[in-house]
């Protein structure tokens, strides 16, 4: 009995342990972890990244001991929206470069749920102020340091004929200006804004009436004349801009913390171009604040909610806003001084900017961003496909249908020519406006089928020549070259098409644009690498898989 | 041997007895108690308390603790849980929460409670009369803070009796700073908090009220809900202001994360104001302190609920917490640290060290003896103009 007695205390112990011991445990065990997911604007992923890393190594764990996961994909903040909207995108957090565009995600969210998709208010993680990044002796010769410069000096000067001539520097050409695409990037959205309220020549108040003024819609058109591209993201635009420098580009509207990361790389011989500053438009601008919105989703547990909390703390936490500081941003912890590299040798001035404009409610923008559409600078584009027997099976199938979703996504006032080749050169349209035929188009590009050889080099050489003659230099002349396989027919050859690209040199980021898509193993990427980078256009890897993905990338440029 | 065996029954006597009355268990064999009794159980007090206060009384709760304050043996221990002084007085109001301590940001909460709780419970949940019962903890008013390069153009040393009406207008003015010849700092950017949400938005709404009517007592609820006069030109000044913060700390962060570009003006309290002041000179400069032409204090009374859910133990617990709280060691961290304006009026406030004489170059004046006060309107008052904002102006 006695022995009884104690063998089950000692059971109870043990067995006491092992609880006490699975408790500790469940925290590491497989499955025991919150995922959070964070797309964020792409403008902060040079500091967010490292930090991703180094807080999922750490191993941090909720109150319930679950190992968090944090997942973060840099995405356009307007993309994300409509992605969040449709449900196609279901991220726990949101973080998009500013507050912007959160009325109007939250409206759009009403429509279809009847809670708010977030609560309370928002955290900024950093700050930087959207400004016109100009190289300095373009900056100069419009009159800064010493005049203020705003969006009204930057529609003059596009409105202008004489270009920099006007400013003494005939050299220097036309202005070319770049934003990024408003239905993709809040620095495109912000950008138009500030061109209606410069249009309406006001500070606050923008009304749906101010949009429908002649005064406003002129400016807004003058303005995007100047534009020599849209594209996705704020980052890549400053990269193409520092890249390429001051004859692609004579300024962008970009963040001020990308000025600073581009002059660091400068003072440092990682950059050897000529310096850039900020300009802070004088009729004020807007801040980019990157909130921190934890999604009040469906999709969104509480654990989840909980992970993504203590994440927000830490990126809040002084060493992480330290870091920023080193990246341009302006730190979100007002503890922290401005200090360098925010400062003049690095293209900044933190005594700006002076004012802000009033962000308008949720339907003024979505007025704006109509407006934008119908004054927005027109694209010639030449759509040069490859219908060559390799082309058999998916790939035509795939290629036909994201090239229709391509053609519909294109404005009435965009002036359309598609090239098919194969053993054959054919123009299947020729380059007009592509408000009367959008129909005829798509139930021609429905018929498409492959076949026969493949002449790339005879047929986008025809595509460069049409656009030269055809094209109106008033507008975004690009190209669309799709191949899945080597040229085996041309009579023209690469030289032929490089001499071309070449002549057109001078026209900086006015000349024909290059988009190269590589369709499938077999295409030559080196090839159509080289006839689309010294263009200002981009090369892509495709497949039938995400072959319309690269159509829809391609489409914000323009 | 006999000792150890009358040692050990006098142990385990006095272990016994002090199962039955946890008071004796202090004089219990520590070794033995611990090891063998269960603790006695704690007497819980939760205070829902408003979020300005929460830096100073986390430091003051590990000082508190380390006391080990008990009411007959039992471990007094305090939950503390922030919220918005507004969102305490509905928590309260519609049953979601029965704590023990109330303290929200200032007394108005408290008379807006006592009128809505006797309406709807026929007793108040609060009696601000009992000094007992009621006790403000620190004290600090609402002020204006600018930025010091702005401010000396708006106004040279102390703005006019007449405040509240010359903000609204230069607020309103589409010229905006370019009537002072700074064409370049755009419009006039003024900003508070929800009033719905935060105390001092709440109180900023009622001292602009009483600037309109420039009276420091005597608002009905028909001033504010029948003089179209009054409705048009406070809705004029709140619809300049484009975004609410939810509480008070975030809004003077903004202000000085963002800058006079986005803040000229901004109300806050006193303490809120010192502890930015620092901080402001390392982004866009120094910063600029007013005192609008009458006062209105945010006093942080700490409240014992009077409700059947608390025990005559919490109660007592209770004051022994509040007791601490005024005592002179939290009283002076709360002057020297968060530069909260002390209850125990020993404690000098402008001496050597103190923010009050660190920081007298922005405005900051440790008397304000000279400053009228406005009156606490009655609940059902301040209730009207809650429920004015909210239908005009809430977004």
């Amino acid at each position: 009995m006695r022995k009884n007695t104690q063998y089950l205390i000692t059971s109870l112990i043990l067995l006491s342990f092992l609880i006490s011991a699975c408790g500790q445990l469940s925290g590491i065990l497989p499955g025991q972890t919150v995922d959070v997911s964070i797309i964020y604007g792409s403008e902060k992923q040079a500091w967010l990244e490292p930090l991703v890393k180094q807080f999922n190594e750490a191993k941090n764990t909720t109150a319930e001991g679950k190992v968090i996961v944090i997942q973060a994909i840099p995405m356009g903040s307007i993309e994300t929206e409509r992605g969040i909207n449709d449900g196609s995108l279901q991220p726990v957090v949101w973080s998009p470069a500013s507050s912007v565009y959160l009325p109007v995600a939250n409206s759009n969210w009403k429509l279809t749920h009847s809670d708010d998709l977030f609560s309370g208010n928002q955290s900024d993680l950093v700050l930087s102020p959207v400004v016109i990044a100009m190289w300095r002796p373009m900056a100069q010769a419009l009159g800064w340091p010493d005049k203020d410069i705003g969006w009204s000096d930057i529609a003059n000067l596009a409105i202008s004929e004489e270009g920099w001539s006007a400013y003494g520097h005939p050299e220097w050409g036309k202005f070319k200006f770049g934003h990024t695409h408003p239905e993709y990037s809040n620095s495109g959205i912000v950008s138009i804004i500030a061109e209606a309220y410069a249009g309406a020549k006001k500070v606050r108040g923008l009304t749906e009436a101010d949009l429908q003024s002649q005064e406003v819609i002129e400016f807004m058109t003058a303005v995007e004349k100047s534009i020599i591209h849209y594209g996705t993201s704020t980052g890549f635009f400053g990269d193409r801009m520092f890249e390429r420098g001051p004859s692609y580009l004579s300024a962008a509207v970009l963040y001020e913390n990308l000025v600073v990361d581009q002059e660091s790389k400068r003072i440092s011989g990682e950059s050897s171009q000529i310096p850039v500053v900020a300009i802070y438009p004088k009729e004020g601008t807007f801040w980019s604040n990157h909130p921190y919105v934890i999604l009040n989703a469906p999709w969104v547990s509480a654990e989840q909610k909980e992970a993504a909390e203590l994440f927000k703390t830490y990126l809040l936490d002084k060493p992480q806003q330290l870091l920023a500081l080193e990246y341009g941003f302006r730190p979100a912890d007002p503890s922290i001084p401005l200090i360098s590299p925010l400062d003049t040798q690095h293209g900044v001035d933190i005594s700006q900017p002076k004012t802000i404009l009033e962000v308008p409610n949720a339907d003024v923008i979505s007025g704006v961003l109509d407006l934008w559409r119908e004054t927005k600078k027109p694209v010639d584009l030449v759509v040069v496909m490859d219908i060559s027997g390799s082309m058999a099976g998916d790939k035509i199938t795939s290629a036909r249908s994201s090239l229709m979703d391509f053609i519909n996504n294109l404005d009435n006032n965009d002036r359309l020519q598609i090239i098919l080749f194969s053993s054959d050169i054919t123009t299947l349209t020729s380059l007009t406006e592509l408000r009367s035929k959008r129909q005829n188009v798509l139930d021609s590009v429905s018929g498409i089928f492959e076949g026969g050889d493949t002449r790339l080099y005879d047929a986008t050489l025809q595509a460069y020549q049409d656009l030269s003659q055809n094209g109106d230099p008033n507008h975004i002349r690009a190209i669309v070259v799709l191949s899945d396989g080597d040229d085996t027919a041309s009579q023209n050859t690469l030289d032929q098409i490089m001499y071309e690209i070449n002549e057109s040199a001078g026209e900086g980021g006015n000349a024909i644009k290059i988009f190269s898509i590589a369709f499938g193993d077999g295409a030559d990427t080196d090839i159509l690498q080289q006839i689309a980078i010294p263009t200002g256009g981009k090369q892509y890897d495709s497949s039938p898989e995400n072959i319309k993905k690269i159509y829809d990338e391609i489409a914000t440029f323009f | 041997m006999l000792l150890f065996v009358i040692f050990s029954l006098v142990s385990i006597g006095v272990l016994i007895a002090s199962l039955i009355s946890p008071s004796i268990r202090e004089i219990a064999y520590a070794p033995l108690r611990e090891l063998i009794l269960p603790p006695p159980t704690p007497i819980v007090v939760e205070v829902l308390y408003s979020t300005e206060k929460v830096a100073w009384l986390n430091d003051v709760i590990g000082d508190f603790e380390s006391t080990h304050p008990k009411v007959n043996g039992h471990p007094i221990q305090i939950e503390l849980e922030k919220m918005g002084s507004w969102e305490i007085y509905n928590a309260v109001l519609d049953g979601s929460r029965k704590p023990v301590i109330i303290s929200p940001a200032s007394s108005l909460q408290i008379a807006a409670l006592q009128d809505a709780s006797t309406a709807q419970f026929g007793m108040s949940l609060v009696n601000p009369a009992d000094a007992q019962s009621c006790h403000s903890v620190v004290t600090t008013p609402l002020v204006l803070v600018s930025w010091k390069e702005r401010s000396e153009v708006l106004w040279d040393k102390q703005p006019s009796r007449s405040m509240w009406r010359d903000l609204h207008d230069v607020l309103v003015n589409p010229q905006g700073w370019a009537i002072y010849s700074q064409p370049d700092w755009g419009y006039v950017k003024f900003g508070h908090t929800d009033p719905l949400k935060s105390n001092s938005g709440f109180m900023t709404i009622l001292l602009m009220t009483y600037g309109y009517f420039q009276t420091n007592d005597g608002l009905t609820s028909s001033d504010i809900l029948s003089n179209a006069a009054f409705q048009q030109w406070f809705l004029e000044m709140e619809r300049t202001i484009s975004r609410f913060e939810h509480s008070t700390g975030p809004l003077m962060d903004k202000m000085i994360t963002y800058g006079p570009s986005t803040y000229d003006l901004i109300t806050v309290y006193e303490s809120t104001a010192i502890e930015q002041a620092e901080n402001a000179v390392g982004r866009y400069g120094e910063l600029r302190v007013y005192y609008p032409p009458s006062l209105l204090w945010s006093d942080h009374p700490f409240c014992i609920v009077n409700a059947d859910w608390v025990s005559e133990d919490q109660r007592k617990a209770s004051q022994i917490f509040i007791d601490y709280l005024t005592s002179k060691p939290a009283q002076e961290l709360a002057l020297f640290k968060y530069g909260y304006r002390p209850v125990d009026t020993s404690i000098q406030l402008d001496q050597a060290g103190s923010p009050f004489d660190k920081y007298a170059s922005t405005g900051i004046l440790a008397d304000l003896g000279k400053i009228p006060e406005v009156e606490i309107p009655s609940g059902s008052v301040l209730n009207a103009l809650r429920e004015f904002w909210s239908r005009n102006v809430n977004r």
